[in-house]
């Protein structure tokens, strides 16, 4: 993110009233239209629009072995398997791409905050709506550095 | 050669590898390891010491693995996020490498539900692919954090795969992520769906996927036509061609059935270009695998002609 972004969020993280507000607005839309589970470092980018930690199992990278044969969860039978949702979403959208992303472990110090600030913050990654992944974007952070070697080199 | 384990060595020297898999007990009893041992020692290469499988509480997976070296075995440890955060996960890692374990395989977990803790709170800290990749960032030298590690450090790493679970592309991308956070072998559920593997196997050489990493087909031998079902209707993921129900329906003598389908479907796995080894899971019935083993052809099993030791990081 720009210099000019981090300042702003910058503002925001020196007066707590402003990011709690910045957070309340944010959690309440995206409550509303994702049912978002406020983990502060939001990937509804990559997964067609659809939250993944709606999981059980909070599963960020794709799918456990337990979907079942029509589609639903091995722990709630009555619902669909999330990663079946996002997989069908990202397939009618085009954005099948996008799933190839590796997804770092998760901060859990981020969880109830504003995914907005933290981006703007350079916390965590810059979310876009290109249906492409950006190079790189596949691999964990220290073997993406040795694929940009490789191709440079 | 990243660990120098011999299930390693032996997979990059090309034999065609055989797993096993053992529970560890739902007690303190160390000898059951032990006379599990017997059925594993010289029949297979590497056996699996699952992790408080179906949720069930059972001995760590790292302290049986350790017993299971000294029964003269060698042990692939199975990981999973349910029960563990990430501190948990590398400090037991640590603690089996340092006791000689060289071998993990990292799951997600069977969720609480199903085991006899339904009331437990679970962890997924990780998920099984960011686990592999902390266990591949130990390897290079630090921990998931970041920080580095003050001493040598190499496990040869395994993931697991379902070639019959919905939808199908969705586990191909999956796979990928395993292979690129640094996977070396994968393991997949057991086969009782032919046509379906061959055509999970033929997508997965079409993504050149077999050239990166070691796949070892699951197998699983089964007693009784009740089991048979119970995996068809209880086990989400499992795909049960009707044929192998009917057969086990109409047999005399269903566990000789048992064993001549297990034979044959391990007979078909040998000769499916990718497939680089067995994954033996007999539940609970662990005595049989000697059998099974020879009855495939597959004894003598090889001896690795290199030597373990100090490995370079030299990916697969």
């Amino acid at each position: 993110m720009s210099r000019l972004s981090e300042r702003v969020a910058g503002f925001f993280d020196r007066h707590p009233l402003l990011s709690k507000g910045a957070w309340l607005a944010e959690i309440i839309v995206k409550k509303a239209l994702f049912r978002c589970q406020d983990c502060g470092q939001c990937v509804l980018s990559y997964n067609a629009f659809t939250c993944c930690m709606r999981c059980p199992k909070e599963m960020r990278n794709g799918p456990c072995g337990g979907t079942r044969e029509d589609g639903h969860c091995e722990v709630y039978p009555e619902r669909y398997c999330i990663w079946w949702l996002i997989y069908e979403r990202s397939r009618k959208l085009r954005r099948l791409d996008k799933l190839r992303k590796f997804h770092i472990p998760v901060d859990r110090r981020l969880q109830h905050t504003s995914a907005w600030l933290n981006m703007f913050a350079g916390r965590i990654e810059p979310l876009t709506l290109s249906a492409r992944l950006k190079p790189g974007e596949e691999y964990p952070p220290r073997r993406a550095k040795e694929e940009e070697k490789k191709s440079e080199g | 050669m990243v660990s120098g384990s011999r299930l390693e060595r032996l997979l990059r020297e090309g034999h065609f590898v055989v797993c096993g898999e053992m529970s560890p007990p739902q007690g303190a009893d160390k000898e059951t390891i032990f006379r599990k041992c017997e059925y594993f020692r010289n029949y297979v290469d590497a056996v699996n010491l699952t992790d408080n499988q179906t949720a069930i509480v059972r001995m760590s997976s790292a302290m049986s693995s350790v017993f299971a070296l000294a029964g003269g075995c060698e042990p692939i440890m199975q990981m999973t996020c349910r029960d563990r955060n990430r501190l948990a996960q590398q400090s037991e890692i640590l603690g089996a490498y340092a006791a000689g374990v060289l071998n993990i395989l990292c799951l997600t977990g069977d969720y609480m539900k199903f085991g006899n803790h339904p009331d437990a709170k679970g962890c997924f800290d990780l998920d099984s692919v960011q686990l592999i990749y902390a266990v591949s960032e130990m390897n290079a030298g630090r921990f998931v954090c970041g920080e580095e590690m003050k001493s040598p450090f190499g496990m040869f790493i395994g993931g697991a795969a379902n070639p019959f679970a919905e939808p199908m592309k969705m586990r191909l991308i999956r796979l990928g992520k395993k292979i690129r956070a640094g996977a070396h072998f994968i393991q997949t559920q057991p086969v009782f769906d032919i046509p379906r593997f061959e055509k999970w196997m033929s997508a997965v050489r079409d993504e050149g996927y077999d050239q990166q990493v070691f796949i070892l087909a699951g197998v699983m031998p089964v007693r009784s036509v009740k089991a048979l079902l119970y995996m068809k209707n209880e086990v989400p993921g499992v795909r049960i061609a009707d044929e192998y129900i009917k057969r086990m329906e109409s047999a005399k003598d269903p566990k000789e059935e048992g064993v001549a389908m297990c034979v044959e479907i391990m007979k078909y796995l040998m000769q499916v270009p990718g497939v680089r080894g067995i994954h033996i899971m007999p539940v609970m019935w662990e005595s049989i695998t000697p059998r099974i083993v020879e009855e495939a052809g597959l004894l003598p099993r090889p001896e690795p002609k290199t030597s373990g030791g100090e490995g370079s990081d030299e990916q697969a």
